[in-house]
């Protein structure tokens, strides 16, 4: 069962980093940022299980799920601005500062 | 009455972040050329907050414990938290004075001002947690105020490029945090950093991965090499009270969070020394070099950000290092507050710039490096402070970024071994390196012939602007002619970082 909880979490990181790295839509930014939340947070439930804490550990992950909400609305709210700007969502849009 | 010194210190500014939101927003009438009134509510919040401050810092400075437990959170104000607030409190006083005018223009000040009150609020917050999650909890809670800040001008692409990067990196550094808590959770049960090292001591690897992922983690948000892409990006494009912020004290606190966190796996400290010292090298002469081609001036302040974080990087590195190097700590947070003032005061005083040559007239096009010719003719106080904090940044003795990078590399030679050594030549050369980019600046505004752009400037003076640069400026010119005026918020906060280490 551990192993299919590790295999779990492993995968859902390396899709969410995968992710990030290749989209250049702003939108799947955001959904591979959460991707990459919820493994971690499945993380911390799986620690809270193994040293036999689960009280602190939902506490914990229930923290998590508000601060990454918040984070998705910002990124999400960001992401409608570029689209209103540039009629897009490719982040290569608007990447003009690197120099 | 301690318990509640604390919980004082950390209402205060967060409830005066929902007033002025709920008073600007609801009750103030918005007139775009005047500033919206309800600034002065987050002056006075500011000042308030001051009370508590100096009243907990007083019981700190006579060898009490101030401390409060809310639930199974307990905070405690130690001298690391002593001197973080302090400079967040001074720092962000000088911003809200310099934004009055600066912002006046602007849409949603009250939104602006909010966001600035919930920063200062989660930085004092982060500096007096003792468990991991809470750390990263009021982390978060800064990292989302300044998401907001960083892309306030929302209607500019290029602001809103600097706001995605900032969210996408900081949000993945956040992914390590958490990993990282949870690897610490899973093997001892606990999250509090007093528990933990006696529990992990005898897991070397789960100690070393966990480290790694707060060096990650926390290294993208204070800007270590190779994780500091973000930070040029965001800190040039942000409103320049906002931009003196992110690099006075933002990047620091990451600096406080990581070691606070890091002092849970102190068995390991001497393998996390050894990173921060290459850390630091690599900081020192990325941000050097970065900055020397740079045409912007906001832009190239940033980069200068990331090359103070090398110095401080360092110094960490010798303390945690070599046993003998333990005088660099003080360096470290002299240096911490010292960055703060100059780095402040030249934002600001760039911005006094910008906003007279552009933003009057309605351009929110960057500063240019070229455009700053003959600013002393026109502008003598913006071009004398701003000569003022350029020339302590690149650590011309008798300013006080002289003294501070000298403390940190004595500390550092105290060790005498060869590599420190070695380490602190090459911080020296830096700093040289250093005024390739910042001479030519003063030499600039007052050696050259006016440019047009300052020419057609708006002769326009205000009060407020000025008063918040020289408040900055005096700090930077006195502190390195009486660097004991902060020795005893210095003091206690190295001899908390080491206590944390022992």
């Amino acid at each position: 069962m551990s192993y299919i909880i590790v295999v779990c979490i492993l995968g859902l990181l390396g899709i969410g980093f995968y992710c990030l790295l290749i989209t250049r839509n702003l939108l799947k930014l955001v959904v591979a940022l959460q991707v990459l939340v919820k493994g971690a947070m499945l993380a911390v439930l799986f620690a809270g299980c193994l040293v036999d804490n689960m009280e602190v550990a939902q506490s914990m992950a229930l923290t998590i799920i508000v601060a990454d909400t918040i984070v998705a609305v910002i990124g999400l709210a960001m992401a409608i601005q570029v689209r209103q700007i540039t009629n897009t969502s490719n982040i290569r849009s608007i990447s003009t500062l690197r120099k | 009455m301690q318990n509640n010194l604390l919980l004082w210190l950390l209402f205060t500014p967060m409830i005066s972040s929902v007033l002025v939101y709920v008073v600007g927003r609801f009750f103030a009438p918005h007139d775009d050329e005047k500033p919206n009134k309800t600034v002065w509510l987050c002056v006075a919040g500011i000042i308030a907050t001051f009370i508590p401050f100096i009243l907990a810092s007083i019981n700190i400075l006579n060898g009490k414990t101030v401390s409060t437990t809310i639930g199974d959170v307990t905070l405690v104000f130690d001298g690391i938290s002593m001197l973080v607030s302090l400079t967040v409190l001074l720092l962000g006083l000088a911003v809200i004075l310099f934004s009055i005018d600066y912002m006046a223009a602007e849409h949603s000040e009250e939104k602006f001002y909010g966001l600035l009150m919930i920063l200062i609020t989660s930085i004092i917050g982060l500096s007096t947690s003792t468990d991991l999650f809470n750390i990263y909890i009021w982390f978060e809670l800064m990292a989302v105020s300044t998401y907001s800040l960083v892309a306030f001008y929302r209607n500019r692409a290029t602001s809103l490029e600097a706001g995605i990067k900032y969210l996408t990196q900081s949000a993945a550094g956040s992914i390590f945090i958490i990993l990282s808590i949870a690897m610490i959770f899973g093997t001892t049960g606990k999250i509090s950093m007093h528990e933990i090292p006696a529990l992990i001591a005898s897991s070397k690897r789960i100690m070393i991965a966990a480290g790694a992922c707060f060096i990650t983690g926390y290294g993208i948000k204070c800007a270590f090499v190779p994780m500091h892409f973000w930070l040029p990006d965001a800190h040039s494009q942000a409103p320049s009270g906002v931009s003196a912020m992110l690099s006075g004290i933002v990047i620091e606190t990451g600096l406080v969070a990581l070691l606070r966190s890091l002092s849970a796996l102190k068995p390991a400290a001497a393998s996390f020394g050894m990173i921060f010292l290459i850390i630091g090298a690599l900081n020192m002469l990325i941000g050097n070099l970065g900055a020397l081609r740079q045409s912007e001036v906001k832009r190239m302040f940033a980069f200068s950000s990331i090359s103070h974080m090398g110095y401080i990087a360092l110094g960490i590195g010798f303390v945690l290092t070599f046993p003998e190097s333990t005088a660099s700590a003080n360096g470290v947070f002299f240096h911490v507050f010292n960055h703060a003032m100059m780095k402040g005061l030249a934002f600001l005083a760039a911005g006094a710039i910008v906003f007279n040559l552009k933003q009057a007239k309605g351009d929110h096009s960057p500063l240019l490096v070229t455009e700053l010719d003959g600013v002393s003719q026109k502008y003598p106080w913006f071009a004398l402070l701003l000569s003022v904090a350029v020339l302590a940044l690149g650590g011309l003795p008798p300013l006080s970024g002289f003294i501070s990078k000298w403390q940190i590399f004595a500390g550092g030679a105290l060790s005498k071994n060869p590599w420190a050594l070695v380490l602190i030549v090459f911080a020296g050369i830096n700093s040289v390196l250093s005024l390739g980019y910042y001479a030519p600046l003063v030499n600039r505004m007052y050696r050259h012939q006016p440019s047009q752009t300052v020419l057609s400037g708006v002769p326009k003076y205000s009060k407020t602007m000025l008063l918040s640069l020289v408040l900055l400026g005096i700090f930077v010119v006195l502190l390195g002619l009486v660097p004991m005026l902060v020795s005893n918020f210095t003091g206690s906060a190295s001899a908390t970082l080491l206590n944390m280490f022992q």
